[in-house]
Order: structure tokens, then C-alpha cells, then sequence
């Protein structure tokens, strides 16, 4: 209840704001926040409505609380690799010039995989230097799923993880579940 | 069938015939009718001390000294005159019968408390087994502690907590276990449940729930701790092979061993602890199979999940019991209700954990009808405080005993609202351990009474100068003994505000009634007991 009515608010400002935006941006002139805000804050909104007609599988997302620009995603860990069976909860934030700047993901369960750090930061091409306007909260949840089937182990941010998966995968492969059995269940 | 109350009658009942199979217990404790702590003895020349409570199986009455440094333990014992002439029951009682010592002999006094900590007067489990008892010592609480070392914000702090494993016949101590810079509830007993030789200790502060064994041998060994990580060795497990990630900077000192030390164990920044992982991932199952059509599923995660995801992420643990040896019943709130006095007002949860599967078996708010239910029909699993305590099995309960549920359903449908009598019934969950007396005076099908002045659950209440009655429940108006708390004489001053006590023993019909004020005058105490 209280979250649709703060997106109304949220939206009005969007709308008042919109010019003001357009017409101070040639000049320079860093504005209030308030208008980049509820700028991204209506992508955001877009993009959640997209997300919520046509969700991808397996994964879902959503706004913590009222805050538009923390979400809080889940990813089913896919069968047959081993992260089956296990449940991720992943920290999305957005910043307040998203889509210019890419959302920053980090994941809040524990997870032996050679792309994420042991604070869980997360190394994805699409989420850095890859990152385009064009890409949406559904296509990075696409991304994010895709980490667990296909380990980018050439450009690890966990370097022994990484090389434990190019020499023994299915060494590997048992630590990974090991540690989804333990913590991600 | 007549049935006579007469003793004499009963006894020749019962040797010419044999109850009904399963109902031998239940007829003899049909003789506490006749029996009854009927005679009060009044001012009695008794030890300044401060009175716990008599042990679960009537062999010690616990006691601490005064200055909250020493337990003292006492053997009850059995006072018998006899007298010649004929007119016996008008003889006046011999003197010795107005000392504290005719009734119970000392076994021992053994120091708990040194360097600066205080017996907690109202904390005492008794391992009835191998009559082992836990006591607990500690320094004074601060109260705007600073949250370090991953202690979380808002809840006191106590410098040093130290549990007593005691050997009652004799009073040596085994064991210790010292708890530093964390809070435990000890008051009542909250923080800590036993349950056959499992000790649960709820770490407020650290917000772990360490599980320990009382070994026969005397030692407490730590079993596991829940809380950051669920399984024994989780940490370690995590340790070796995040060394071989050969990632800089990860020194961490292991922490795994029985040492009591649980002040260096830093929580890895952001990640979810372990038991939040399986709460989270278990309501998210929950919300996700509710639904079929992928919109309206995730339409429902939204509002029932990702909006409340970090209430639940900032739940914190407040009291553990267990159901049974793999079972714990967790109650989960919101930090500022874990230390209040009362918090009828705080949202709650209520969580049942399996410790060796790891997993949560189910998840109910503090005013889920279900859970209610489950409550009211099966109330005496939520009373298991062990699986071999025989008289236990006698607290008389609204799932076991016709009366005590024809009370509840009156309350239930007196008050004004259901989800708030909901709300009040859980809030009495996860029970305190062993806070039952298990004695006969309380069976509601042996006597009635008057539950707002007296009742099994151990606690003060404050006194009122009308004496409590017990009155036969097969015979409605035949009043069996009644216990006045104040003096004999009656109480002149009505101002100052009463507390008094009572200390059912377990089997004997004997009980100590102890009524003091506030300030720190002598307590009055008193001796009933049957002549």
C-alpha cells in the first residue's frame, strides 16, 4: 500500500520534473537531485512493469521496502549445475543516473563461483565496461542466471577458483555444491 | 458407582480392586484429596535466604545467600511427633515445629560468585538424570553498550555471564561456562533451555543460539552454535577452502574449538547468516509455490516478499525452546522487543528449526490462527522440557485437562478480539523452562483455584490479603485448605505493595509461602503443610 503510494508521489515529481531536466541539461548546471531521480526513477518504473508482464525464468526482483532504488533479486540456482537446489539473494542498486551508469549487484548468500569475490561482488562484462542504456533489469537478471551455467573462468575475479575449474571441474564442481548445500539452501 | 472420599474407603478400594488399565496414576493421586498442606505455621525462625525453588523431583530445595554469592541446598525432610492422650489434633504442635531446620537439613553452602558477579536469583535448571544443576552468575548489565565485534545494536551488554554446572548431592562444581561482553536473558530463566542433556543458550547480543551437552561425566561440551552458520563445521569448511582461493587479506583466527571465547568472531560483512538464509529461502519457497502464472507470482513476491525483505533480513532471534532433540522453536522480532519487558506490541515470529537437517520446518506470525490451533489442541508438546521426566506428565495443561480448556475457551470467548487473545496466548511461547510446578495442588482435576492468585507457572505476584482457596473439584463446595500469604495476625499497614511467592514441593504436601515488600525488609515466611 504504501509502496503504490509512494510511487504515485514518485511519479508526479517524474512528470513535474521532466522539463526542468531537459531544459537545465545543455547548460550544464548540476541540478537537484530530485529531477535526475525521478528521471531514472521512471526507467525504473518501466522496467519493473516489463519485468512483472514478462518475468524471466527461474529469477524474479523487486524493490526493498519503498525504496525504488534497492531491489532485492533471487535467482534459483539451474539444474544440473552445481548450484541446483540452492536459493541466491542478490543486492541490486540503481544509481540516480541509471540507465547512464549500470545498476551494482552484489550477492547477499554465499556462493563458490570464480566470477564472484568473497564479499560477493559480482565481475559481469554487461554490469562495467559492457554496459548499455539499452540493457534492462530482465536482461541482467539473464545475465546473472547465465554466470551459474557458464563460469567465465579466463577472466575470474577468485583466481583459484578460476583455475580449480579449468584443471579439475569436477573437483570444482563438488566444492561448488558443497558450499550450496551449506550456505544457499 | 460410589465412590467414597473417605481415606479409609479408599484405601479398602483399592486393595480389593485394580483401576482401569492406564489410570493407576491418575487414582492415586486421587489420595492429595485427603492429603492437603492444611496447617499453616506460622512465624517461622528461619536462615536470612533467598528462597529458588524446590528441585522437579522434591530432593533439594535451592537457595541463595543473601549477598547473591553463595548456594545454599537444602534436603527436605519430614517432621513427626506423636503424642499418647487421646485428643491428639488439639495438641498444640511441639516448638521445634517453628524452625526452618526441623523441615530441611542443610547439605551445603558452595561459593558461585566472585570477582564483581552476582548469583542471578531467579535462574536454576535441574538436569534431573543425573541431578546436575545450572546455575548463573553474572557482573551488572550496561546499557548503551557500543555494537562491536558483530554484536548488533540496541542490546545491552553484560561483561561476564558464567553458567555453574553443580553436582547436587554433594555441591561440587563440575563445569563453568563463561559467556563475555554478551547478553542472555537470565531472568526466569528466558535465555536458556534445557531439554534432556541439551543446553540451549541464546546469545542476544551475538544472536547465536549455542547448543551444549551435559555430558554424565560433568562436562559441558559445545555441540554446535546457530546462528552465523548452521552446521558444526560451517566455519571451518569456509576457512580451508577459502584458503585455497589464496585470497589476500582473509587471516582470520579459527574459532572452532570449545573455547568460550565469542568475542573474535567477526560476521563476513554483508553476507546473510545462516539462519537468515534458510528463513529467507523459506518464505520465498512459500510465496513462489503459491502461485502458477508467472505475472501474478511475481505481482504477489513483490508485495509479500521483496517489500518486506529487509523486516525480515533485520529479524532477530529472542527465544529458543526445544521440541524435542532436533527441534527448536525460535521466536524472531524486531530488535527493540528482544529486551523489553513487555512485547505483546512488537510483531513476532515464530520459526521451527530442524538442527540437523538444517532446515526451517515452518514460519507463522504471532497471530496466525494456525499456529493457535496447533497450540490449543497440542499443548503439552510445547511443554516438553525432556522425554524421560515422568511427572511432567501431570501438568495439568488445556490440551490434557477438561477444566483448564472449559477456562480457556471462557477467556477465549470473553475477549473482545480474537487476533488479540491469539496474539496473548503466543505470546507465552516458547515457554520458559521448567517454570511448571509439577505438584499435585495444581491439578485442575484434583482442585480449583483461583489462576490470577496462584498457579503451577513460578513466578512473583504481588499479594493481596484475601487467603487463595482450594477447593475440591469432584466435591464443588468443599473447600480443602486455603494459604494465607500475609501475617497471622492479619496486616495492618495495607499501603506498602506485597510480593509474595510460593514453593509447591513436587510430592510432599508441604509448601513455602514467602511474602515480602518491596524495600528490603525480612520476608515473612511460612511453613503449610499437612499434620
Amino acid at each position: 500500500m504504501s509502496s503504490s503510494s509512494s510511487m504515485m508521489m514518485m511519479m508526479a515529481a517524474g512528470g513535474g520534473g521532466g522539463g526542468r531536466g531537459g531544459g537545465g541539461g545543455g547548460g550544464g548546471r548540476s541540478w537537484p537531485s530530485t529531477t535526475s531521480v525521478s528521471a531514472s526513477g521512471k526507467r525504473i518504473q518501466k522496467e519493473m512493469a516489463e519485468l512483472s508482464m514478462d518475468p524471466p525464468p527461474d529469477c524474479s526482483a523487486g524493490p526493498k521496502g519503498d525504496n525504488l532504488y534497492h531491489w532485492v533479486a533471487t535467482l534459483f540456482g539451474p539444474p544440473g549445475t552445481p548450484y541446483e537446489g540452492g536459493i541466491f539473494f542478490l543486492d541490486i542498486t540503481f544509481p540516480s543516473d541509471y540507465p547512464f551508469k549500470p545498476p551494482k549487484v552484489v550477492f547477499k548468500t554465499r556462493i563458490y563461483h570464480c566470477n564472484v569475490d568473497s564479499a560477493g561482488n559480482v565481475s559481469l562484462d554487461i554490469l562495467k565496461d559492457g554496459w548499455s542504456p539499452a540493457l534492462t533489469i530482465s536482461k541482467v537478471l539473464v545475465a546473472l542466471r547465465s554466470i551459474f551455467t557458464n563460469p567465465d573462468a579466463y577472466k575470474p575475479l577468485v583466481q583459484g577458483i578460476g583455475h580449480l575449474y579449468l584443471a579439475d571441474r569436477s573437483k570444482h564442481d563438488e566444492l561448488a555444491a558443497e558450499w550450496t548445500l551449506r550456505f544457499a539452501r | 458407582m460410589f465412590r467414597s472420599n473417605n481415606v479409609t474407603a479408599r484405601i479398602f478400594e483399592r486393595q480389593i480392586s485394580s483401576p482401569a488399565p492406564g489410570t493407576s496414576v491418575h487414582c492415586a493421586r486421587r489420595f492429595y484429596e485427603n492429603i492437603v498442606p492444611c496447617h499453616t505455621i506460622f512465624d517461622i525462625e528461619c536462615p536470612d535466604i533467598l528462597f529458588r525453588k524446590f528441585s522437579d523431583d522434591g530432593q533439594y530445595l535451592i537457595t541463595f545467600s543473601r549477598n547473591h554469592q553463595d548456594l545454599v541446598v537444602y534436603r527436605p525432610t519430614w517432621l513427626s511427633y506423636s503424642c499418647r492422650e487421646q485428643d491428639c489434633p488439639d495438641h498444640d504442635l511441639p516448638s521445634k515445629a517453628n524452625k526452618f531446620e526441623s523441615f530441611f537439613t542443610q547439605l551445603y553452602s558452595v561459593t558461585l560468585a566472585c570477582s564483581g558477579e552476582l548469583i542471578c536469583k531467579d535462574f536454576f535448571l535441574y538436569s534431573e538424570k543425573n541431578q546436575f544443576g545450572i546455575f548463573a552468575s553474572s557482573t551488572a548489565q550496561i546499557h548503551d553498550a557500543p555494537a562491536v565485534g558483530g554484536a548488533i545494536q540496541g542490546i545491552p551488554s553484560i561483561e561476564k555471564i558464567t553458567f555453574h554446572l553443580v553436582r547436587l548431592e554433594d555441591g561440587v562444581i563440575l563445569d563453568e561456562r563463561v559467556f563475555c561482553n554478551d547478553y542472555i536473558n537470565l531472568a526466569h530463566s528466558m535465555g536458556v533451555f534445557l531439554y534432556d542433556d541439551l543446553v540451549a543458550i541464546v546469545s542476544l547480543r551475538y544472536q547465536r543460539i549455542h547448543i551444549l551437552q551435559i555430558r554424565d561425566s560433568g562436562n559441558l561440551v559445545d555441540v554446535r552454535s546457530i546462528g552465523e552458520y548452521c552446521r558444526e563445521d560451517d566455519e571451518l569448511f569456509l576457512n580451508s577452502s577459502t584458503q585455497c582461493m589464496s585470497i589476500p587479506g582473509r587471516n582470520r583466527n579459527h574459532n572452532v574449538g570449545n573455547g568460550p571465547d565469542h568475542t573474535n568472531q567477526m560476521p563476513e560483512g554483508s553476507f546473510l547468516s545462516g539462519l537468515k538464509q534458510r528463513l529467507l529461502s523459506f518464505i520465498f519457497r512459500g510465496i513462489w509455490n503459491e502461485e502458477d502464472d508467472p505475472t501474478m507470482r511475481m505481482q504477489c513476491l513483490k508485495k509479500k516478499f521483496y517489500f518486506h525483505f529487509q523486516d525480515y533480513a533485520d529479524l532477530v532471534i529472542w527465544k529458543v525452546q526445544f521440541l524435542d532433540r532436533h527441534h527448536l522453536l525460535i521466536k524472531f522480532g524486531s530488535v527493540d522487543g528482544g529486551v523489553a519487558r513487555n512485547t505483546d506490541n512488537h510483531p513476532a515470529f515464530f520459526a521451527v528449526y530442524n538442527m540437523e537437517t538444517t532446515e526451517i520446518i515452518s514460519f507463522y506470525q504471532n497471530s496466525a490462527d494456525e499456529l493457535y490451533t496447533l497450540f490449543e489442541l497440542f499443548c503439552d508438546h510445547f511443554h516438553s522440557s525432556s522425554k524421560n521426566s515422568f511427572y511432567m506428565n501431570f501438568l495439568s495443561t488445556h490440551s490434557n485437562n477438561i477444566h483448564a480448556l472449559e477456562q480457556l475457551r471462557c477467556n477465549k470467548n470473553k475477549a473482545s478480539s480474537l487476533p488479540q487473545f491469539v496474539k496473548k496466548m503466543l505470546s507465552t511461547l516458547p515457554f520458559n523452562c521448567q517454570s511448571q510446578s509439577p505438584s499435585p495442588y495444581f491439578d485442575h482435576s484434583l482442585f480449583r483455584y483461583d489462576d490470577k492468585l496462584i498457579s503451577a507457572t513460578d513466578r512473583h505476584r504481588q499479594s493481596t490479603d484475601h487467603p487463595i482457596k482450594f477447593i475440591s473439584r469432584r466435591q464443588p463446595n468443599i473447600l480443602k485448605f486455603k494459604i494465607k500469604p500475609g501475617p497471622e495476625s492479619g496486616n495492618a499497614d495495607t499501603r506498602t505493595k506485597k510480593i509474595s511467592s510460593f514453593l509447591f514441593h513436587p510430592i510432599l504436601p508441604l509448601a513455602i509461602s514467602v511474602q515480602q515488600t518491596l524495600f528490603l525488609q525480612p520476608a515473612v515466611m511460612k511453613i503449610l503443610k499437612r499434620i
